[in-house]
């Protein structure tokens, strides 16, 4: 009698925990994406060019909506499955925890306020914004040095100042400050060659650089004076959607590494060439199931918004209008920061 | 004898004395009328030269702009439509069109005095905001459905314009009357109330509602997020409102109220028939003021993340294509805003003259 009760307790525990189990893997927001079968993602306006922008048709455009694409084509398997959320910059943590929006890919510094005391947690980062120089290009620089003496033009009181100045006095470097109290007076000051360079954050440069007169005049030079890491934010707690978020930049990484692309994807996939890209690809099976998702997501990801390489070329990189320097973002194999985890 | 009454001296008549009267009648009127006559010159050619002699039209002449030329209205031909419709699917702007028509006549109908009765206009509101909703969402007939998160550019606007007016109105009527009551406890509340939403900025009401409000009320009882924010917008204009028709309540002589009761009218008959009319009649320049400061406040939904024309305008620029052409699409944007505000007045003007009439 009493071994009969063990037994019921013990399997209506197993069953319960089983329940729990599966009630755990459900729940969160990866479960309420799977649900609701589309992801709701972050679109911003107008901020960084080339990260979100709306093309004629009311299309959303841009790096980050890749991004989004990619997570919404992991989870579902489609990128339609996506409806991107303009909210504003001041918006954006606000909209995450009231559960407006699943994630946020919008240029958002990982920083340890944020992290700790928001209650958000980061992914590894995405995209490493660094601090770049844009110069006139009949000036012939190709690095800072070569601009010593030169006159250097930023917004009065703000963090680039404070980086050109550590920048410069560390490397003993002369130079003059030209500050402006407004952003109008510092694009009139650039593009009316008063400035031999300006220091910035790359999006800035790189969208200053577009909307002068004569974009061709200027060129941002490769050399970087500070970074700031961005990372993908999701509420604390969501570690579920954290790993898949994780891997799907991994595997964005990956591919670039092994040389997959958009258009290769297929033949890969048919004569994989190792035994990682095997794997990744959903070729043998368990890429999916430890994430919860389907074997061929990775797949799905590459064969729709390509590797990390060509995400970024078409975007902000050298095939866009932006022209951003992949600079720190290249892999570490041709010296960047970025690379991809060990999928095993 | 009758003298003839001779035609004034030449000196006196046409046009050179008429210039001579207003414009050139001393040294320092002529010196004046000169510089302001050189400055309107100056103004008009610039105008006329930058925006349209040497402005570019088309979207296959866009290589041209940004060299020091004329305006590049190009970017309105090629990105009109993101400014009108937003983020509105594509291939369904035509239901964004008529959506917007049917609110637009909804508006022109509701001026006109013949839908002036208690049935008539809020039974002609109900039809054009439900056209406009079953359009714009869709969801049936094979319409595909339209969340309110990619309903965007003037047909927004217009919306939450037009539904923050038709709700504030009623609600800054009953305010007023109950800010007036005798009824200590009703008049107090109302008073907190009104003093409450005065002094919170808009945008704190419009952020509460978008991003707060989701977090204290169960799911059942959020709506979306637009309705929301519309019922925050409404709030908030209803507590100016009712302020500005308490005024015209007072102006009005307490001998009126007096002599109704003592021919016994119902308190119904009293409000719609005397009080009401007068109130209104009385406020309409401040009246007509909260209207065109309520049209341009509806551009900071843009914090909250719709896409409002003002937001549309923005993603406009805010692409490395026609980021140069900022001039040009503000330009654009201030023409829209003009036009209505601008109807707005007029109206307004037309009401005070026709309601002068009546009343000698």
């Amino acid at each position: 009698m009493t071994s009969k009760l063990k037994t019921i307790i013990a399997a209506s525990a197993v069953t319960l925990t089983g329940a729990i189990g599966a009630y755990a893997q459900d729940e969160g927001v990866l479960g309420a994406i799977k649900e609701r079968d589309s992801l709701l993602c972050t679109g911003h306006n107008g901020s960084y060019l080339g990260f979100a922008e709306v093309d004629a048709q009311g299309a959303w455009q841009g790096f980050d909506i890749e991004m989004c694409k990619a997570l919404a084509t992991a989870i579902t398997g489609s990128p339609d499955k996506l409806q991107i959320i303009p909210v504003s910059w001041a918006q954006r943590f606000p909209s995450l925890q009231s559960g407006d929006i699943d994630v946020i890919i919008k240029v958002t510094g990982w920083t340890m306020t944020r992290d700790t005391e928001l209650g958000l947690s980061y992914s590894r980062p995405y995209f490493v914004g660094p601090f770049y120089t844009m110069t006139r290009k009949d000036l012939g620089a190709t690095s800072i040095e070569d601009l010593a003496g030169g006159v250097f033009c930023a917004q009065a009181g703000t963090t680039v100042e404070r980086i050109l100045v550590d920048y410069m006095d560390t490397r003993g470097l002369e130079y003059e400050i030209l500050a402006f109290e407004k952003p109008e007076e510092l694009r009139g000051a650039i593009y009316n060659e008063r400035c031999d360079a300006v220091p910035g954050f790359g999006p800035f440069l790189s969208a200053t650089r577009v909307e002068a007169p004569d974009p061709d005049a200027f060129v941002i030079l490769e050399d970087v004076m500070a970074l700031e890491p961005e990372g993908i934010v999701v509420r604390e707690g969501e570690d579920a959607l954290l790993d898949v978020i994780n891997w799907m930049v991994t595997v964005l990484l990956l591919a670039e590494q092994e040389g997959i692309t958009m258009a290769n994807v297929d033949e890969m996939k048919a004569n994989p060439p190792s035994a990682t890209v095997e794997r990744m690809l959903g070729a043998t099976p368990g890429v999916g199931a430890r994430l919860g998702l389907s074997d061929d997501w990775a797949y799905n990801v590459i064969k729709t918004v390509g590797n990390y390489g060509e995400l970024y070329d078409r975007t902000i990189g050298k095939d866009s209008r932006y022209q951003l320097p992949r600079g720190l973002n290249n892999l570490w194999s041709n010296g960047g920061v970025m690379y991809p985890l060990v999928l095993d | 004898m009758a003298i003839a009454a001779l035609p004034p001296p030449a000196t006196q008549t046409g046009v050179g004395a008429w210039l001579r009267k207003h414009f050139f009648s001393t040294w320092y009127d002529a010196i004046l009328s000169l510089i302001f006559l050189a400055l309107i010159f100056w103004v008009v050619s610039g105008i006329w030269t930058w925006g349209l002699r040497d402005a570019i039209w088309t979207v296959e002449n866009r290589d041209a702009c940004g060299h020091g030329v004329g305006a590049c209205w190009a970017v309105i031909q090629d990105r009109h439509r993101l400014i009108l419709f937003g983020l509105y699917p594509y291939e369904e702007h035509w239901r964004s069109t008529l959506a917007c028509l049917a609110v637009i006549a909804t508006m022109i109908l509701s001026c006109v005095p013949l839908f002036w009765t208690v049935w008539r206009l809020p039974i002609l509101w109900i039809v054009g905001f439900g056209t406009f909703v079953l359009l714009m969402r869709g969801g049936f007939a094979g319409l595909p459905l339209v969340t309110t998160e990619q309903w965007g550019g003037l047909s927004l606007t217009i919306f939450i314009f037009s539904a923050v007016f038709v709700l504030g109105m009623p609600l800054a009527v009953i305010l007023a009357f109950a800010r007036r009551s005798s009824l200590p406890v009703i008049a107090r509340v109302t008073g907190i109330f009104i003093d409450v939403f005065r002094s919170l900025p808009l945008l704190t009401i419009l952020f509460a509602a978008a991003v707060v409000v989701p977090l204290v009320l169960p799911d059942w009882l959020q709506g979306d997020k637009l309705g929301r924010v519309i019922i925050g917008f409404s709030l908030f204009f209803a507590a100016y409102q009712a302020e500005i028709i308490r005024a015209g309540l007072q102006s009005i002589p307490d001998g009126q109220v007096e002599a109704a009761v003592s021919l016994n009218m119902p308190f119904w008959s009293q409000v719609v028939d005397i009080q009401l009319p007068q109130a209104f009649r009385n406020t309409l320049p401040s009246t007509i003021n909260q209207a065109v400061i309520t049209f341009k406040e509806t551009s900071i939904v843009t914090i909250i993340g719709f896409f409002e024309v003002m937001a549309s305008g923005n993603a406009v620029v805010g692409t490395g294509e026609w980021g140069q052409q900022y001039v040009e699409v503000y330009l654009f944007l201030a023409f829209i805003y003009f036009i209505f505000v601008f109807g707005l007045s007029r109206y307004g003007a037309w009401l005070e003259t026709r309601m002068r009439l009546g009343h000698g």
